[in-house]
């Protein structure tokens, strides 16, 4: 009897860890059931007319629409429309307001839309998305990339190649809405647009206006500009919140994409490796704030635990640095109901205009559904329902300056969670300053590299020579052409 | 063979079995030949070659050589021979896991098969002990890392008192020895059940013969059980360092596959994984590595087992 229990003990345990190794797959293939009924969408789609009709983001469109991607596909195209993407906050905008879209069969004009997400960490999305482009041409037309989505770090990896296609092969051209930077990253070398942003990031600073009354003795945010509007001022301002033990800000690479993408230079040119300046004065700044005791003394990275803890209201921080996604994708810790701070925060340009991030859509050559693709990208650049949602109820900064400039403009717009501020006209006054320049296919190897591999020097651990010999030998690593210093 | 049983059918005069051995043996060989052998060709093919994805853009392969070894054997600028501080990192980690998880596993075994203690409820603490390893390592990590993190319970207890946190995966000595320490948690339990296994298997006549003589416990240990159990202990050791070798999950997942700090906790397969993975598939130089790698894992088998092989009298000759 002992012996029968002991062996269905040990039998469950087995049967649990098999199930838990499933269970805990890294890839999430999420792929939409439709149901039974709308398997034979491409026999449905030719005979209903596209539910355009029925659709009021549709009808609310502008009239400039080409007839051509409003139109229901073509008979021939597929019945699968696969999109690729890192996580799941494009398919949640995407499952609200693309216009077309039935939630209920998951279906988009009556073809199946297909998720496939994989996380970005350790290089899975790009990895999985490599293999599935490289394979596009053979693949059977249910498992085709037709739409995925690619980061600002490596977008050019994507559009420099032929595994994009040119979005005029889709009927569609840049359009005098979208900023002209986004447009710049979506073209490959010779000036092909590539694909199209749903967002444009212009990244301020955000502070804790709380906090900045105790130390600067206004939470307004000109007048917290006007003292925080240079690095010096920074500094000084840093050096007074700390004696009233307050934090600058909390990670050590929290003003990194403030310094690297204002760059002068490429981190590789003509094969060799080379340390943009503007990376050499973000490494002395993180070495005086972690010398000086201005930013947590743990040296979290900026997307950990550590520096999310902050964020609540017991926090001590008082700057971070983001675009308008990082209100909703990073600061939940902010708007935790109980523990949070909703409201006490603001944004303002801060001591240096930059970018960070962004989302673009591109194109698979070798897609079967080019019409939904075109419909898609349309939708969320030009339709100013779809992008007039966006801000209203995701908190974004669309890829559409006259939404934008609308939102900016109407004196009945406020953020609650920033306490009500236009954080629209904000970012709207630094798009102007963004230029997309210096991108190479080893931004983001190199960007993350070297904030990981400098963190040893900064906490004083390693002299900065190991430091950067452990980030050489990291780029060689991945990239065994790439000659390191 | 055939030509003469069919020519002369009337010789059968003993039967042969060994066609009988040949099948049985054949699926084993089979998925020998098919999932180990040809792989283990290639690889070392493979590291003659330049052949890598860089972008989307496939370089080669190209035959090289042997550029590869070359390249893995040339220390950077600053005089660091990278293969070497990932082999003594593996080395060091895997002696600091093995040693407590051997020890404490011998002693566990003779705890339990011991006639004169008669623990009850052996098999209630087999399988608990053996529970760890039923864990994945990915899920023991991410618990530890969780624990020591820069803000997990144990900071916290330590900052309540107002002291400064101690970063333990900062230091390469507190990374080290957690990371040493998973691995001894997760596979004591595999190694108690084997060296029970083998005392179990010893005479039990030789233990009461012993206890009549009047030996006692160490003697006993030292005298009988030790020896005797040899064979099973040098193969716990040498599946053991097989396996610490190929230390690659734990290290990963705890440091994010950078090996922090100062690439103390990066490991020899933990390298094998940078070179093979994302943006880079480089199968020359994974293929280079991983010849290493057998070759390091052929030596010291090869010494362990030689070291703790019992010394025959009649070898002189």
């Amino acid at each position: 009897m002992k012996k029968r229990i002991m062996a269905s003990l040990l039998a469950a345990a087995c049967v649990l860890s098999v199930a838990s190794c499933g269970g805990n797959n890294a890839a999430t293939t999420t792929t939409t059931a439709a149901p039974a009924a709308n398997n034979d969408t491409a026999a449905a789609t030719t005979t209903e007319a596209a539910p355009a009709a029925n659709n009021d983001a549709t009808t609310e469109a502008p009239a400039t629409e080409a007839p051509a991607t409003d139109a229901a596909p073509a008979a021939d195209e597929g019945d699968t429309f696969n999109i690729y993407a890192w996580n799941e906050e494009f398919k949640g905008f995407f499952e609200k307001y693309q216009p077309g879209y039935d939630a209920a069969t998951q279906t988009l004009d009556g073809v199946k839309v297909v998720w496939t997400i994989n996380p970005s960490a350790d290089l899975v999305y790009q990895t999985k998305l490599d293999e599935a482009l490289m394979a596009n041409a053979d693949a059977a037309p249910a498992d085709k990339v037709d739409l995925f989505l690619a980061e600002a770090d490596y977008i050019l990896k994507y559009t420099d190649s032929d595994f994009t296609m040119d979005i005029s092969q889709l009927g569609l051209s840049q359009v005098d809405t979208e900023y002209q930077y986004t447009v710049d990253a979506a073209s490959d070398s010779n000036g092909k647009i590539k694909g199209v942003s749903f967002q444009c990031c212009p990244s301020g600073l955000i502070y804790r206006r709380s906090i900045a009354k105790a130390v600067l003795g206004t939470d307004d945010p000109d007048e917290v500009q006007a003292q925080l509007d240079s690095w010096e001022k920074y500094d000084a301002v840093a050096a007074k919140a700390k004696e009233q033990g307050y934090y600058m800000h909390a990670a050590y690479a929290e003003t990194y994409r403030v310094f690297s993408n204002n760059a002068t230079g490429p981190w590789v040119s003509g094969g060799t490796l080379s340390i943009p300046s503007v990376v050499e004065d973000w490494t002395n700044q993180a070495k005086t704030y972690y010398d000086n005791g201005y930013i947590l003394d743990t040296l979290p990275g900026i997307w950990d635990d550590g520096k999310n803890a902050e964020m609540f209201n017991t926090g001590k921080t008082m700057c971070f640095f983001g675009p308008a996604w990082y209100f909703n994708f990073c600061m939940g810790n902010a708007q935790d109901p109980d523990n949070g701070c909703y409201g006490d925060w603001a944004v303002i340009k801060g001591p240096q205009a930059h970018f960070w991030g962004g989302t673009w859509m591109l194109a698979a050559t070798g897609t079967d559904n080019p019409t939904l693709v075109a419909k898609v990208m349309k939708a969320f650049t030009e339709d100013e329902s779809v992008c007039e949602q966006l801000i209203k109820n995701e908190g974004q900064f669309t890829n559409n300056k006259n939404v934008n400039q609308k939102f900016a403009e109407d004196p009945n717009y406020g953020n609650a969670f920033l306490g009500g501020q236009n954080d629209v006209a904000v970012f709207a006054g630094m798009t102007d300053s963004i230029v997309w320049q210096n991108a190479t296919i080893y931004d983001q190897a190199c960007n993350e590299g070297y904030q990981d591999c400098i963190k040893g020097y900064i906490d004083g651990s390693i002299d900065k020579d190991t430091a950067l010999q452990n980030f050489y030998s990291k780029i060689r690593e991945q990239y065994p052409s790439v000659t390191t210093p | 063979m055939s030509s003469t049983t069919n020519s002369a059918p009337a010789k059968r005069r003993s039967i042969s079995y060994a066609k009988w051995g040949y099948f049985f043996i054949a699926p084993f060989v089979l998925v020998f030949i098919v999932c180990t052998f040809i792989p283990l060709v290639s690889t070392f093919y493979n590291s003659l070659f330049e052949n890598y994805k860089e972008g989307l853009t496939v370089v080669g392969p190209n035959f090289v050589g042997f550029d590869n070894f070359v390249k893995l054997f040339t220390p950077r600028a600053d005089g660091r021979l990278e293969i070497l501080n990932y082999t003594v990192n593996t080395m060091t980690m895997w002696i600091m896991g093995a040693i407590p998880q051997i020890v404490f596993a011998l002693l566990l075994a003779v705890i339990f098969t011991s006639e004169r203690l008669k623990i009850k409820g052996q098999g209630f603490f087999k399988t608990v002990i053996y529970m760890p390893n039923l864990i994945m390592a990915s899920a023991f990590a991410m618990l530890f890392f969780q624990i020591f993190s820069d803000v997990g319970p144990i900071n916290q207890i330590i900052t309540a008192n107002g002291d400064k946190a101690f970063l333990f995966f900062n230091n390469e000595w507190s990374a080290k020895s957690i990371i040493a320490f998973i691995n001894f948690l997760m596979w004591f339990g595999n190694t108690t059940i084997l060296l029970m296994a083998g005392i179990m298997g010893i005479d039990q006549s030789l233990f009461e013969a012993a206890s009549i003589d009047g030996a006692n416990s160490s003697q006993v240990f030292f005298k009988i059980t030790l020896p005797l159990l040899m064979p099973i202990l040098i193969y716990v050791v040498i599946t053991a360092l097989i396996g610490g070798l190929q230390m690659f999950d734990v290290p990963q997942i705890i440091t994010n596959g950078t090996g922090n700090p100062d690439q103390t906790t990066k490991t020899l397969v933990m390298a094998l994984n940078g070179q093979i993975n994302g943006n880079t598939r480089n199968f020359g130089m994974a293929g280079a590595l991983s010849v290493i790698l057998f070759i390091i894992t052929g030596i010291l088998s090869f010494i362990v087992f030689r070291s703790t092989e019992p010394k025959k009298e009649g070898k002189k000759k």
